[in-house]
C-alpha cells in the first residue's frame, strides 16, 4: 500500500529530511517546501518506509508533483 | 571680561538646565531609546523604528531648534509628511513589490479583504465614546488598516498632533501581528473549521489581466472614492510598473531607493513630531490601547466574514484565511499558514491566505478612500 | 459640524463598511471579467 506525498502549492524543495529505506511515523516531518518565501514543512502522511523520493534539494516543483512514496 | 566668558560658558550648561526644567523631554529620550532597543536588540520594524526613535531623541533634546521654522527636521518635515508625499512614495514601492496573482487567480478572497477593515469603523465609533473629535477618530481608527503609509497619510492630513501615536501604535501592532492574532483565530473557530483542508487550484492567470488590474482599480476606485485617488493611484502605479515589465530601472528604483530613502526621512519625521508635550498625555494611552482594538476587531471580522463564506460554500472554506485579510503583508498570510499547519499537519493554506492578503492591501486603501470621500460627502472635510 | 458624534460615528460604520465590501465586490466581478476575456491561453489578443 504505496501513499503518494504530493507538493501542496508550487514551490522550491528546500530540504529532504529522510532516505529511501527510513522508516518514518505519520505526521514525521519529511521535507520542507519553500513558497512565497517562506519554509513550509511537509509530512508524512502515514506509518511507512520511505520507497522512492521524486524530487532534488533546490528542484522547483508544481501543485500535485509527487514528491515521495511511502508504503 | 568675566561676563563675556560667564555668558559663554552659560551656553554649554543651558541644555541641561532645560532638561531639568521640563520632565517629559527626559521621559521621551528614554522612549526613544526603548524605540531603538525594539528596532536593533528585538529587531521589531528596525526600518522605522530606528529612525524614529532617534528622532524622538533629537527632538527631545531642548534648546536645539530642530523643530523649529528652519531646523532640519522641520525643513524635511514640510516637504514630505506635510505634503503627504512621503507616504505616497512608499506606497509606490509597496505597489512595485507586491503580486496580485493569488488575489485575480480567485477574486473572491477580495472580500475577505474587506472584511478585514472593518475594525477601522469600529474603532472609529469607540473613539467617538472615549471623546475624541471626529477627525482624530478617523485617524484613531485608520490604525486598523494596520498599513503604515495611510494610517500616516490620513493622520497628517488630519489629526497631525496624533501623528506620533498613531505612528508607534500603527507599527509596533502590525510587528505584533503574529503574537495578536493566534489566539483570536483559536478562540473564533472550532478544531473542524480550523482543521480544515483547501486543495490549491493553480489558475493562471493571463499578463494581460495582471496589467489592467491597477489600470481598472484606479479608475474605479478613483471614481467611487475620489479622495483616496493619491493613496490607490499611488500603489496602483508601483503595480502597473512592476507588471508591464517595460520600466525595471523605474520599479527597481521605486522598490529600493525611493522606498528607502523616503523611509529613512519619514520615521525621522514622526520621530520629530514626539515631543514631550505632544506624546505625554493620557490621550496617547486611549489611541495605542484603541488601536489594538481595532487589529483585533480587524481579525474577528476576518474570521467571522470567512465563516459565513464557509456556509456558503458548503464547507469548503478554512474560516482562519479571514485573519489574513488585514494589510499586514505578507505576515498574516504566514500566520495563518503556520496556525494552518498547526491544527492539520495536511492543511496549506498559504496560497489562500496570501490572496487573502494581497486583498487586504487593497481593501485598506479603499476603505481609507471610502472613508475620506464619505467625510468630504457629510462636509466634514473638503 | 453640527452633526453629533453617535449619527457621525453610525454613518461612517453604514458607509464606511458597506461601501469597501461594495467597491471591493465590484472589483472583483470586474476581475472575474477582466480573467475571462484574457485567459492566460495561447494567444494573447492585442484588445483595447
Amino acid at each position: 500500500m504505496a501513499d503518494e506525498v504530493l507538493a501542496p502549492m508550487p514551490g522550491k524543495i528546500t530540504r529532504i529530511l529522510v532516505k529511501p529505506g527510513d522508516d518514518v511515523l505519520e505526521d514525521e516531518e519529511v521535507l520542507v517546501l519553500e513558497a512565497m518565501k517562506m519554509d513550509n514543512p511537509i509530512f508524512a502522511p502515514s506509518n511507512g518506509k520511505v520507497k522512492e523520493i521524486r524530487v532534488k534539494e533546490g528542484e522547483e516543483v508544481d501543485v500535485d508533483h509527487v514528491l515521495l512514496i511511502i508504503e | 571680561m568675566l561676563e563675556a566668558i560667564l555668558n559663554g560658558l552659560g551656553g554649554l550648561v543651558a541644555g541641561f538646565q532645560a532638561l531639568a526644567l521640563d520632565w517629559r523631554s527626559i521621559i521621551m529620550i528614554v522612549i526613544g531609546c526603548i524605540l531603538l532597543f525594539l528596532g536593533i536588540k528585538k529587531d521589531c520594524e528596525p526600518l522605522l523604528l530606528v529612525p524614529i526613535g532617534f528622532g524622538c531623541i533629537l527632538v527631545n533634546i531642548p534648546l536645539s531648534d530642530l523643530m523649529a521654522k528652519e531646523g532640519f527636521l522641520r525643513v524635511i518635515y514640510d516637504a514630505g509628511v506635510d505634503t503627504e508625499l512621503f507616504p505616497l512614495l512608499i506606497f509606490i514601492g509597496i505597489g512595485a513589490m507586491t503580486d496580485f496573482g493569488p488575489v485575480l487567480a480567485q477574486p473572491s478572497t477580495f472580500l475577505l479583504g474587506a472584511a478585514g477593515q472593518f475594525g477601522i469603523f469600529l474603532t472609529l465609533l469607540m473613539a467617538l465614546f472615549f471623546g475624541f473629535t471626529k477627525l482624530e477618530a478617523v485617524s484613531i481608527g485608520i490604525i486598523g488598516a494596520c498599513d503604515g503609509p495611510t494610517a500616516i497619510y490620513v493622520t497628517s492630513k488630519y489629526a497631525p498632533h496624533l501623528l506620533g501615536a498613531v505612528s508607534v501604535a500603527a507599527y509596533s501592532y502590525m510587528a505584533l501581528v503574529p503574537v495578536i492574532q493566534p489566539p483570536i483565530m483559536r478562540a473564533m473557530t472550532t478544531q473542524a473549521e480550523r482543521a480544515t483542508v483547501m486543495k490549491y487550484k493553480a489558475r493562471p492567470v493571463s499578463k494581460t489581466t495582471k496589467i489592467l488590474f491597477p489600470l481598472v482599480i484606479t479608475i474605479l476606485g478613483g471614481l467611487i472614492a475620489p479622495k483616496g485617488l493619491p493613496l490607490l493611484g499611488s500603489i496602483m502605479l508601483g503595480n502597473l510598473m512592476r507588471e508591464s515589465g517595460v520600466v525595471s530601472r523605474l520599479t527597481k528604483a521605486s522598490e529600493n531607493e525611493i522606498a528607502n530613502v523616503v523611509t529613512l526621512f519619514l520615521g525621522l519625521c514622526i520621530g520629530a513630531t514626539m515631543s514631550g508635550a505632544a506624546f505625554l498625555r493620557p490621550q496617547t494611552l486611549i489611541v495605542l490601547g484603541l488601536g489594538f482594538v481595532a487589529i483585533c476587531l480587524d481579525t474577528v471580522c476576518g474570521i467571522l466574514f470567512a465563516k459565513g463564506m464557509r456556509v456558503l460554500s458548503g464547507g469548503k472554506i478554512n474560516p482562519l484565511i479571514g485573519a489574513a485579510g488585514i494589510s499586514a503583508f505578507p505576515m498574516a498570510a504566514r500566520v495563518v499558514q503556520r496556525e494552518g499547519i498547526k491544527y492539520n499537519k495536511k492543511s496549506y493554506l498559504l496560497m489562500h491566505a496570501m490572496g487573502a492578503n494581497a486583498g487586504g492591501q487593497v481593501g485598506s486603501v479603499i476603505a481609507a478612500a471610502v472613508m475620506l470621500s464619505v467625510l468630504a460627502g457629510m462636509g466634514i472635510i473638503s | 459640524m453640527e452633526m453629533d458624534n453617535t449619527t457621525f460615528g453610525l454613518t461612517m460604520l453604514i458607509c464606511g463598511m458597506g461601501g469597501t465590501l461594495l467597491t471591493l465586490w465590484i472589483m472583483s466581478l470586474v476581475m472575474t471579467a477582466l480573467g475571462r476575456l484574457f485567459p492566460e491561453k495561447a494567444e494573447p489578443k492585442k484588445e483595447g
